[in-house]
């Protein structure tokens, strides 16, 4: 009795719940493990059916944290993968949001699809610099394209409506109106979902890796056969890509743009996102926007309890606080919270034993 | 011959690091460039692997002239290179530095393949070198969380991983220790034997490089002082005085 009680658990557990990776096959795809993909599959479940869960005021911030992780991940592919700097990638987002300003109900997710269009072409030209500097003199290269691009939309009335901004209607699909972050969060589902895979696929395969070399050193990098440029152009066009879906997005949920969504400040909390996240890759994108994004909610609630006389420092307060979360884990845990993430796991994969 | 290398000259700000330096390099030879510091042994490897570009003299691999091809152009030619010092990918696994060399090796890294089998053949031949070169267990260490002696094989696995026809290797050895030297040197010359790598060594250690190579070229202030075999060497007045000194 014992002996078959053993066997089926045994059998149960090597088909359903094994965690450890066993041939090279299974090293290299992601998911592999019977226990991950079930993992993988039960958190695409749990993303399906998040409106049927949560309450409205909820469901506006996890579509918030979904779109915010959908550029934190364009630019880590800039900044974690291919060790580039960008100030402006709150400027890409806005050239989403403005572009699918312009195609809106049945026409939304064409417009999202065209401001991630129109951004990575404008990420192509930004990363030209690239090229040529590095470092601290890239940074300012882009943040003179923030300015640029805060200017532009400003004053290109035309387009941008200026400093009232634009107002969006609701996105229809099918006929079906997506005018609640329940309805819209299956929208960004539909892309932020490929899209990160995508970005997972490409950090893991041929380019991601071509990127990291840039990253470490670039001499090294073409002298083993990587082409510099293709590599940098790349990065760039896909960050901002990433940006301006993103920013398509954020119109539809914010059923308005102006240019106050965008500014440099905006660029540095996706940066901190970066950083808090750690690492360049998809779980650090997706920590850092839910932390980062989160904060200002935490803290709403924190001056809520105190009184409104608070209220007025609350964006004071923000600001200070990202900046001792940036620094704490600069200093403290440079890996973000993914090294965190990856130390607990470590913890647990060699439970009961210290190492 | 695999390489033939003539009439090479460069200058930085007037200062010549080449002057008029020719040799060639035959196929499956292991071929030695030794010097004092300040010969130009380094400007040499850069000029051949495309990172300077050289005023004058003419530089062809496999009968074909390397002038205006980009450093990656060459790789893709077959020509590997590794530094002096650790010029490896510090952030990325050994496994990812394997690999990141192995692209140059599979033909085309054959575009029509479906993503996930390119991987696994990459990974496939990527561990094949990894196991040649003793590094199967570090495989998803962090390069740069390495020893010394490992990170320097690492580097050589990744350049032999892209399956050079002519492998340029800066001071392999320098801050070895000898049984690591040793193993090295089995490494190279097993390389050789079984994928038919000609190597091109820069190397201050005189005694390997006596006993290893097959032929030598000594520079001096940019210009040849010997080329020949490795018995000579000792015997040559010129490199005596500039470089080995009286005794």
């Amino acid at each position: 009795m014992y002996a078959l009680s053993k066997r089926l658990t045994d059998a149960f557990s090597r088909r359903f719940a094994r965690a450890v990776r066993e041939t090279y096959r299974e090293d290299e795809a992601y998911a592999s493990t019977p226990l991950g993909r079930l993992a993988l599959y039960a958190f695409l479940l749990l993303l399906l059916l998040l409106p049927l869960l949560l309450g409205p005021y909820p469901m506006y911030v996890a579509t918030l944290v979904a779109i915010g992780a959908l550029s934190a991940l364009g630019l880590h592919l800039l900044v974690g993968g291919a060790g580039q700097i960008s100030l402006g990638h709150a400027a890409f987002m806005g050239v989403g949001a403005y572009t699918a300003s312009h195609l809106t109900g049945p026409l939304a997710p064409l417009g999202v699809l065209l401001g991630g269009g129109i951004a990575a072409s404008l990420g192509l030209l930004l990363g030209l610099p690239s090229l040529r500097i590095k470092g601290v003199y890239l940074a300012i290269a882009t943040l003179a394209f923030q300015f640029l691009a805060d200017y532009a939309f400003k004053t290109w009335e035309a387009v941008t409506g200026g400093i009232r901004g634009r107002t969006l209607p609701p996105p229809e699909v099918l006929g079906l109106v997506l005018d609640t972050p329940e309805r819209l969060w299956y929208l960004v589902l539909l892309f932020a979902l490929p899209l990160f895979f995508y970005g997972k696929r490409l950090l893991m395969t041929r380019a991601g890796r071509a990127f990291r070399a840039v990253r470490d050193n670039d001499l090294s990098a073409r002298v083993a056969g990587v082409d510099l440029t293709r590599a940098k152009l790349l990065a760039f066009a896909l960050s901002a890509f990433y940006a301006g879906v993103a920013g398509g997005l954020l119109a539809q949920l914010y059923k308005a743009v102006t240019p106050e969504y965008f500014p440099l400040s905006v660029s540095i909390q996706y940066l901190a996102m970066v950083i808090v996240g750690g690492a360049g890759t998809v779980l650090g994108a997706v920590l850092g926007a839910f932390f980062v994004l989160l904060i200002p909610e935490v803290l709403n609630g924190f001056v809520g309890a105190l009184g409104p006389e608070y209220a007025a420092q609350l964006a004071a307060w923000r600001n200070v606080a990202f900046g001792l979360l940036i620094l704490a884990f600069l200093v403290l845990e440079p890996l973000g919270l993914v090294g965190l993430w990856g130390r607990v796991r470590d913890y647990f994969r060699t439970w009961p034993l210290p190492y | 011959m695999i390489l033939e290398v003539q009439n090479l000259h460069l200058s930085f700000k007037g200062v010549k690091a080449l002057a008029g330096v020719g040799f060639s390099v035959a196929e499956g030879e292991f071929f030695a460039v030794i010097g004092p510091n300040g010969a130009g042994k380094t400007t040499l490897l850069n000029v051949l692997s495309g990172v300077y570009e050289p005023e004058k003299g003419e530089v062809v691999f496999l009968g074909e002239s390397l002038r205006g091809k980009s450093p990656q152009a060459r790789a893709r030619m077959g020509l590997g290179r590794t530094f002096q010092g650790l010029e490896i990918f510090r952030g990325m696994s050994v496994l990812e530095n394997v690999k990141l060399g192995a692209e140059l090796a599979l033909p085309g890294y054959p575009m029509a393949l479906p993503r996930a089998e390119r991987e696994w053949r990459l990974r496939a031949w990527a561990e094949e070198v990894l196991d040649y070169l003793h590094l199967s267990p570090f495989r998803h260490a962090p390069a740069g969380m390495l020893p010394y002696g490992l990170q320097k094989r690492v580097e050589v696995a990744r350049a032999l991983a892209g399956r050079p026809k002519l492998l340029l290797l800066d001071e392999p050895m320098a801050g070895l220790a000898l049984e690591e030297k040793q193993d090295l040197a089995r490494f190279l010359l097993d390389a050789r034997e079984e994928w038919g790598v000609t190597l091109l060594w820069v190397e201050h250690d005189l005694r390997a490089v006596l006993e290893l190579s097959d032929r030598v070229l000594v520079l001096s202030y940019g210009e040849v002082l010997y080329y020949g075999p490795p018995e000579g060497v000792k015997k040559d007045p010129k490199v005596v005085e500039a470089y080995l000194g009286q005794g």
